[in-house]
Order: structure tokens, then C-alpha cells, then sequence
């Protein structure tokens, strides 16, 4: 069996440089069948490879990067601009420079692949990262998963208390995080959806790579929602929602879900999930729910466009 | 998952009859012969309005491929079930409309008859159109016997819904007799009235031969009553149970926001709402069957939770 492999690169968004991760199964080779490419866009909090390929010591499959590579994608993430690995800047890195950042880690990905086309996975603001960028770029996002997604913040308890900071979130480009918040995202809706562990893992990755990240897409989600359009969304959508997950109400996902054009849309509620399904106790319930929408077989009928 | 047999594996089938009253209910049952270490999880189809058990299920239809959603299933690792409700194929033709609370007795009188023969108390119930309302309203009245719900061409209240719009039309015929006909040409209709080709040109025929082969000819009336007048005859509040919803986009049998409103009071937050492009009211015999099956397995399949929050 071939053994994963993994990559480094470089995107560059005018002089800006984003690192960009990329695991598969076995070295690509020329004259291989393509791989499709499966994009994960990190959220507020963490950045790519920290949440998406972590390692939790004695607990087995929380790289969700690993588990899709297994599954026969070719998966990417990056650190958008002010996270992890990638420059920072003064900007405070909010979603419409998260949108830039994916069109710059996209150039790399064309190039290395040659596909022109990904399914793109985010998860909270990624969500709104991810959507934003298939409003402005239709033609490169073949499917989209919106996870842990939030579209005008109605109602949203996590977002009537990031709120009461909004001075905080508007007065600098960066905020702290400590060991205390990393454990705070995975019990602030429901303790008991993730395993003692992995917060501290995900801590120890992030922790050793900075201990502030950017604003901005706190500030755009308390002030600025909603930040993308379903109208404007062409692909087909999968919106996946943590039962616990306090960052939306299910009323407003299913009006974001209503207007969505693609006849080929779904939305899943997975029980036992709260705010960070890929890292939750329930996550082979989400990589269960996650493959099936991306192996969906084609229309054999020719009404299709 | 469960690991999917090959087109030659051998599927076993087996006929059953259940008693409701004077009336004789036909069930028929699929699995595959092999025999398996741990028991098939069970899966109850539930046929709607125009078709009985078999044409709806385990339909054939010569040099087109595989059409039988029974034989698909059982490959998967099912354990298959269908019946004809009463007044429909096999079952007794009575006086009767078979009404959706019909239906419910009917498939109270195939519980018993499931457990028996598989020692499964519970099952996973699929229904199509009045099937949906069948099985969703069996849900509300047995809900210790559903393990999980699934609903495809399914309509809640009938709000804004095109095809119950014009059914209404013809509501006194439906209520004057307990029958309609159903023929090559009544096939042709439900397969044409939502768009033209999703559907291949053979199925009326190969449909209306596999109803008159299985005792048709003619159909209650009861469902196509309930369905114009009598909605909703099923309450989200009282489904216990995992549910997916399955919609075709081109379905004119029920408006988005009634199905979305359906979702929305559903109490299990294990729930799942999937729209599929290419689909109409027939999903389960149309041209892109096969996505159906897939969504239709993924939600069969789903890992079992490992959470302690369960209440």
C-alpha cells in the first residue's frame, strides 16, 4: 500500500506568502490518473495544518487530511495571511482577504495538478472563507461543504457573545489565544462532544507556531454577516451542522440552504456534534457524510447542463 | 460500509401473507443467500399511490439495466421487505379506499410477521410519495418499531404543491369510487407530468406489465384523497427517529418550503435533507436511480454515534 505523502509550497498574494500543505496517498507521478482535489479552508482560531492534520498523542485518525487522502484525494489547506506559517501583515486577515488568499493558493495547486477545479471544505469563518470565494470564483469550485457555517448570524448565540468584545476585535488587528482558549472552542457549546486531549494537542500544534491571530473575521462575523450569497453559489452544496454548534441557528442555514440554486444541495445534522465536527468524538460520522456528498455518481440523464 | 455482492450473487425470495381482518396482505422479502455472521439490518419499503410492492421495488425492465431496488439493497446487505397494501396487487381488492391510516394497519399487520422470521423487533422503513406518508405516519403510531425514516417524493401540508393543485381538480372522482384505473397510459402520465427525460420511454410499458403480472389493473383511491384533502396526515413532532428526506428537484408533488418546514420540526437532530438535480416524483425507477441509491445507503450506513450525550 502506498504510504502518505506530504508537500510544502508557497502561494504568493502580491508579495504576501501563504504556506500551503498538501497531503496524498504515494508521491504523484507523471502519467498518473488525476486525484480530485479536496481544498480544506481554515477558520478563525487555527490555522491549516493544525487543525487539519492533527496528531493526537494515543488517540488515533484526527488528521482529516490523512483520512481523505486514504480515501483517494489529493488534499490541500493553507494558512491564510496572519496565520500559522504565512506572513503576517497590519491587515486583520478577514474574509474578503481569506477570499484572495485561496485564489493565490489555487494558482498553486493548478500548477502543481493541472486541475483548474476543487471541492473546497471550510469550516466556521473558512465556511464564509469558502462561500465567499465560490461567489467571486464559480468557475474553479466544482463542490462546496460548509461546515460549522453561519450566514447572517440572526439568533446565533456564540456571536451575541463574541460581540460584547467588539471593541476589542475593532481596536487591533490581532488578539491573543492561550492554552485556555483552545479548550474554551471545544466546550463552550456542549462538553462531552470532543476527547480529553485533543484540545491540548491542538493547542501544543498552534501554540508552537504563534500566540495571537488576526481580527477580522471575528469583527466581519459579528458585524459584517452576511458575507456571501447563495444566489451566487452555481456548484452543488453540502451545509454540515454540529447539533451543539451555537454559531448559527438551524433557521438560518436552511433560508442560506432554500436559496441555494444547484438543484444538488444537501443538509446534514449530525447528533453529538458541536462547533468543530472534524475533531469531535462523532468525526467518522462527518468523514462519512463528507465522502458520500464528494463520491456522489454522476447524472446519466441529458437534462443536465 | 457494508461490503456490496456482485450482480451474480444469489438473492433468495421469499413470500409471506399477513392478515388484517378478511384482508389478505402480500409481503415479499429479498436477502442475499449467502449466509452472514451478524443479522441483515432490515429494510421496509413502503410503495405509494399507483404502483403495489413490486413494480415499485423490484421492478424489471429487460436490456436496461438493474431496476430492482429490492435486489440493489439486498447486494448492499439488506434484508429487504415490501408488501401490498390493501386493494393493491397481491393483497385483497376490497370495498375499501386503502387510505393512509389504512396503510399503517397494514403495516402493523407486517411487523409481527418481520420479527419472526428475522428476530428484529425494529426496522428501517423507505417510502416513496404516499409511500413517505405511509411510512411517516407509521412512524408517529409505532415509533418503537423505526429505527430509522426515510422519505423520498414526500409532502407535508400540500401547501403550494403543482401536481396536488391539479389532482384536486378531479377530487370528486376520486371520492365517487374506490378505484382508478392503472394502465400504460396512467404510467406515461406520472412519469411526463413533472419533466420529460428523466424517465426512459420503455418504463410505462415494462410498469404497466409488472402492475397487471402482480394482480392490477386498477388502484385504490385513498391516498390520492387523503393527499388533496386530508394533509398532513403525518406529524414531524411524533417521528422519533433518524429521518432523511429525499427530493427531486424537478418533484412537483409538494413546494420546497413545505418540505423545509417538515425538516425544520423534526425533533431528532440526526436528520438530513438531500436535494438531487435530475430527479422527479419516481426516483427510485428513474434514469439516475443510482444517485438515489447511494444517498439513500450513505444514510442506512451512517457510523454509530460515540457520544455519551444520547438522551
Amino acid at each position: 500500500m502506498a504510504e502518505m505523502w506530504q508537500q510544502e509550497y508557497w502561494a504568493d498574494k502580491d508579495g504576501v506568502k501563504l504556506f500551503m500543505f498538501r497531503k496524498c496517498l504515494g508521491a504523484p507521478q507523471a502519467g498518473d490518473a488525476p486525484r480530485p482535489v479536496l481544498f480544506l479552508v481554515h477558520g478563525s482560531s487555527f490555522s491549516g495544518p493544525s487543525g487539519f492534520d492533527l496528531h493526537v498523542p494515543g488517540k488515533p485518525d484526527y488528521s482529516l487530511m490523512e483520512k481523505f487522502a486514504h480515501y483517494g484525494f489529493d488534499v490541500w489547506t493553507l494558512d491564510h495571511e496572519g496565520y500559522g506559517r504565512s506572513d503576517s501583515t497590519d491587515g486583520n486577515s478577514a474574509i474578503a482577504e481569506g477570499v484572495r488568499d485561496l485564489a493565490a493558493g489555487m494558482a498553486v495547486v493548478t500548477r502543481e495538478t493541472g486541475a483548474a477545479t476543487a471541492a473546497f471544505y471550510g469550516s466556521s469563518s473558512g465556511a464564509l472563507r469558502a462561500a465567499a470565494y465560490a461567489d467571486a470564483h464559480p468557475d474553479s469550485v466544482e463542490r462546496l461543504i460548509l461546515d460549522a457555517f453561519v450566514w447572517t448570524g440572526e439568533g446565533s448565540p456564540t456571536l451575541k457573545e463574541r460581540s460584547k468584545k467588539i471593541d476589542q476585535w475593532t481596536s487591533s488587528n490581532r488578539r491573543a489565544v492561550d492554552r485556555a482558549f483552545f479548550h474554551s472552542i471545544f466546550n463552550r457549546d456542549m462538553p462531552g462532544t470532543s476527547e480529553d486531549g485533543v484540545s491540548d494537542a491542538l493547542a501544543d500544534k498552534e501554540l508552537a507556531l504563534c500566540d495571537a491571530v488576526p481580527t477580522g473575521t471575528y469583527y466581519d462575523m459579528c458585524v459584517n454577516l452576511p458575507v456571501c450569497d447563495p444566489t451566487k453559489v452555481p456548484c452543488p452544496v453540502l451545509i454540515i451542522r454540529g447539533e451543539h454548534d451555537g454559531i448559527a441557528t438551524e433557521e438560518d442555514l436552511l433560508a442560506y440552504f432554500d436559496a441555494l440554486p444547484n438543484g444538488d444541495k444537501q443538509f446534514v445534522v449530525i447528533p453529538g456534534g458541536a462547533h468543530v465536527s472534524f475533531l469531535g468524538v462523532n468525526r467518522a460520522r462527518f468523514w462519512h457524510v463528507l465522502h458520500n456528498f464528494l463520491t456522489l455518481p454522476g447524472r446519466a440523464d441529458s437534462l443536465g447542463s | 460500509m457494508n461490503q456490496t455482492q456482485g450482480d451474480t450473487a444469489e438473492i433468495i425470495a421469499e413470500e409471506y401473507w399477513g392478515k388484517k381482518g378478511d384482508v389478505d396482505l402480500f409481503i415479499f422479502r429479498k436477502r442475499l443467500a449467502a449466509p452472514s455472521d451478524t443479522p441483515r439490518p432490515v429494510l421496509f419499503l413502503v410503495h405509494g399511490s399507483s404502483f403495489s410492492a413490486r413494480t415499485s421495488y423490484d421492478l424489471e425492465v429487460p436490456g436496461h439495466g438493474e431496476y430492482s431496488l429490492m435486489n440493489v439493497f439486498a447486494r448492499y446487505g439488506f434484508d429487504v421487505w415490501t408488501m401490498d397494501h390493501e386493494g393493491y396487487g397481491r393483497s385483497t381488492h376490497t370495498d375499501g379506499y386503502s387510505y393512509i391510516a389504512d396503510g399503517v394497519e397494514d403495516l402493523k399487520v407486517a411487523m409481527p410477521i418481520m420479527e419472526e422470521a428475522t428476530g428484529q423487533t425494529t426496522c428501517s422503513f423507505f417510502g416513496s410519495s404516499s409511500g413517505a406518508l405511509r411510512a411517516g405516519a407509521f412512524a408517529n403510531a409505532c415509533p418503537e418499531r423505526v429505527a430509522k425514516l426515510s422519505m423520498a417524493a414526500f409532502v407535508w401540508t400540500g401547501k403550494d404543491s403543482p401536481t396536488l393543485k391539479k389532482r384536486a381538480e378531479r377530487l370528486d372522482e376520486w371520492r365517487a369510487t374506490n378505484r382508478r384505473p392503472a394502465d400504460e397510459a396512467s404510467y406515461l402520465g406520472i412519469f411526463s407530468r413533472d419533466v420529460v427525460g428523466l424517465t426512459i420511454p420503455e418504463l410505462p410499458a415494462a410498469a404497466a406489465a409488472a402492475e397487471m403480472a402482480n394482480g392490477g389493473g386498477s388502484v385504490p383511491n385513498g391516498t390520492y384523497i387523503d393527499m388533496c384533502a386530508n394533509l398532513p396526515v403525518v406529524d414531524p413532532l411524533k417521528v422519533a427517529c433518524p429521518v432523511m428526506i429525499f427530493r427531486g428537484d424537478h418533484d412537483g408533488i409538494a413546494a420546497d418550503e413545505d418540505v423545509l418546514n417538515f425538516f425544520s420540526a423534526l425533533p431528532n437532530k440526526d436528520k438530513q435533507l438531500v436535494m438531487m438535480s435530475g430527479q422527479a416524483h419516481n426516483t427510485g425507477i428513474g434514469i439516475n436511480r443510482h444517485r438515489f441509491w447511494h444517498v439513500l445507503r450513505a444514510f442506512l450506513e451512517m457510523p454509530v454515534r460515540l457520544d455519551n450525550l444520547e438522551g
